[in-house]
């Protein structure tokens, strides 16, 4: 336990000198306002771009509350995912590459506990990440849009976060046995590719696919209540992640 | 063209965007090597904007 | 530490084969070999990085188990995260051996002082030497006063100047540690140990003492040199019974005999006789480097 925190410390100090304690919360921020924004000045940047015939009545409704912070999900899905895989892809394979992690595991250290310390760091900031960004969008869309229950957005991010933290699972998961940072994002974005295509191609046969927490997180936000599946994916994406975790765990002979 | 915009709405974005610029001009300028020229990564940081700062950590930087 | 028959093989490449030997307390052994003898793989085996195919490794009093806590270990290329300094790294591998912070860094402090790397304490990683590195990869491997310390092959990778520094560093360490180090250079390893361990294509060749082994192998031998080809020459006093083994190459010849005084008598006698052209007469010894080339030749 006490090395276990060692390492942990280790990973923070790390984050703090490479500044993706500052920029990865800060990006998830901007992309977290900027649905609120866009879909509030999106009437007027119409109105000014488009050669519309005068007098012409354009009439684009603002979207609702929830509707905004539902698609501020989906930014999430594609810049979010984006920079958490390549930002997190070299978690283990950089060290295994440089030959750290040999240097550290001569040490009476547990190979578990240099795992799980580093895929905690990674979900503790990516969490941090997430809620902050998610606390700042719902603060926009309040102040422009419309009034929305703050805890629906808690309840609407948790659920979200499972599907992220499975996400980062599997990028520890490559990175613990690829040697290659770029093969580790390849695999993790292709893989959460297949799944965010099947599951919306074959919902019927998908319900119990991770992404479907997106689509639960969704609906509270637009419905006030969680509709479509939700405990199936749930304990699937929890059972994954546990798998996946104590797979990278678990030492390999060569390694 | 009475396009209205909310300076106290933009500033916090114009904020975030100038400190994400600012500490990766801060890294670039300790680190010794970049993947690629370091004044295509200064252009780069300086031009693109949102994507430029987070392109440049996440590429830029050599990990080694 | 006792080894027995430890064996490793990636399919069915067998890099260490059937390797027994131990190592006693306050020694200090070099483990030699070519590049390629499976040198990095069985101090890996010890260090508990890989797991043998077969064979046991026992450390004091710990048999099966974890020993890691007593050993220091440098890789052959000791790495460090660039972006920590000197001194935050010996601490995290002092932390990491299990001591307390207050006591990591009370440890960091005396061996880069001892190391003589004091003043590189504050800075980056990223900026040292090869010299540095391997003194800072020595200071983290001994921050725990591990029982035993492993280096690998630790002045291969250095200029002259590093190197001589490095040996001379472990020509002190060994008072107090037990030391096993890998190298290629048998001169290396004459100069700082007690021991050898030569290895060959996976396989124990010779071990034992340095003094023993250069008592048992070491011949005299007389170098001659000449203006003229001496081959001929060399063939005739093949025969004689002082004489055990002639090598002739162009204009030397050297010449393995069995009692230096009395041979060199003969063979002055015999070349003021003949009127030989030579241009030197030396009598050496043969050092333990031929016998490490008679080892990895065969």
């Amino acid at each position: 336990m006490k090395t276990w925190l060692v390492l942990f410390r280790k990973e923070w100090l790390e984050m703090i000198r490479n500044y993706k304690v500052i920029w990865i919360p800060l990006a998830f921020v901007l992309f977290g306002l900027l649905q609120p924004i866009t879909s509030y000045y999106m009437p007027e940047i119409l109105k000014n771009a488009g050669n519309l015939p005068n007098g012409a009545v354009i009439k684009i409704p603002i979207p609702l509350s929830g509707e905004v912070l539902a698609q501020t999900l989906g930014q999430y899905n594609q810049m979010g995912i984006l920079v958490l895989v390549l930002a997190f892809m070299g978690i283990i394979a950089s060290e295994r590459k440089s030959g750290m992690t040999k240097a550290i595991l001569v040490k009476p250290v547990g190979y578990s506990s240099y795992i799980t310390a580093k895929w905690t760091s990674a979900v503790l900031l990516s969490a941090g990440a997430i809620f902050l960004s998610m606390a700042a969008s719902w603060y926009y869309t309040v102040l422009l849009i419309g009034d929305f229950p703050f805890m629906n957005v808690v309840k609407g991010a948790s659920i979200f976060f499972i599907w992220i933290l499975f996400l980062i699972t599997l990028t520890v998961f490559f990175s613990s046995f690829l040697k290659s940072s770029g093969l580790v994002a390849a695999f993790t974005l292709l893989l959460s590719i297949l799944v965010t295509l099947l599951t919306s191609l074959l919902g019927k046969w998908m319900e119990w696919s991770p992404y479907q927490l997106t689509n639960a997180a969704a609906t509270l936000f637009t419905a006030g209540r969680i509709e479509g599946p939700f405990l199936l994916p749930l304990i699937t994406t929890v059972i994954l992640t546990v798998l996946l975790l104590s797979l990278a765990a678990t030492r390999k002979s060569n390694s | 063209m009475n396009f209205h915009i909310n300076w106290a709405l933009v500033a916090p974005i114009i904020a975030i965007q100038a400190i994400l610029v600012i500490i990766a001009l801060i890294d670039l300028s300790k680190t010794e090597k970049t993947n690629g020229p370091k004044w295509m990564w200064v252009l780069i940081i300086l031009f693109l904007e949102v994507l430029g700062p987070i392109s440049y950590f996440i590429i830029g930087r050599k990990q080694s | 530490m006792e080894v027995r028959s430890l064996t490793k093989s990636f399919g069915k490449h067998v890099a260490v084969n059937d390797l027994s030997f131990s190592i006693e307390k306050g020694h200090c052994v070099a483990l030699l070999g070519a590049n390629g003898a499976g040198k990095t793989t069985t101090l890996e085996m010890l260090s508990g990085l890989q797991q043998p195919t077969n064979g046991s490794v026992s450390f004091g009093d710990v048999h099966k188990g974890d020993y890691r806590e007593y050993i220091g270990y440098l890789p052959q290329h000791p790495v460090f995260f660039p972006w920590m300094n000197g001194m935050e790294y010996l601490v995290f591998m002092g932390e990491l051996s299990g001591l307390s912070k207050t006591k990591a860094s009370t440890r960091a402090n005396e061996l880069l002082e001892r190391l003589g790397i004091a003043d590189a304490g504050k800075r980056k990683v990223g900026g040292y030497s090869g010299g540095m590195k391997q003194r800072l990869g020595i200071a983290q491997a001994l921050i725990h006063e591990p029982k035993l310390l492993m280096l690998d092959e630790p002045v291969s990778a250095l200029d002259p100047v590093g190197r001589r520094e490095i040996l001379e560093l472990m020509k002190l360490l060994k008072e107090t540690t037990t030391i096993l180090f890998s190298t290629h250079i048998l001169h290396d390893a004459e100069e700082v140990c007690d021991d050898v361990i030569m290895i060959h294509k996976g396989k124990l060749a010779i071990t034992g003492s340095v003094s023993e082994l250069r008592r048992k192998h070491q011949e005299d031998v007389i170098i001659i040199s000449a203006e003229a080809n001496l081959g001929a020459w060399a063939r005739s006093i093949e025969d004689w019974n002082t004489v055990s083994k002639v090598k002739s190459t162009h204009n030397t010849v050297e010449i393995y005999v069995k009692n230096a005084a009395e041979a060199r008598r003969q063979l002055l006698a015999e070349i003021a006789e003949r009127q030989l052209p030579i241009t030197s007469f030396t009598v050496a010894q043969t050092s333990l480097e031929d016998l490490f080339m008679e080892v990895v030749g065969k």
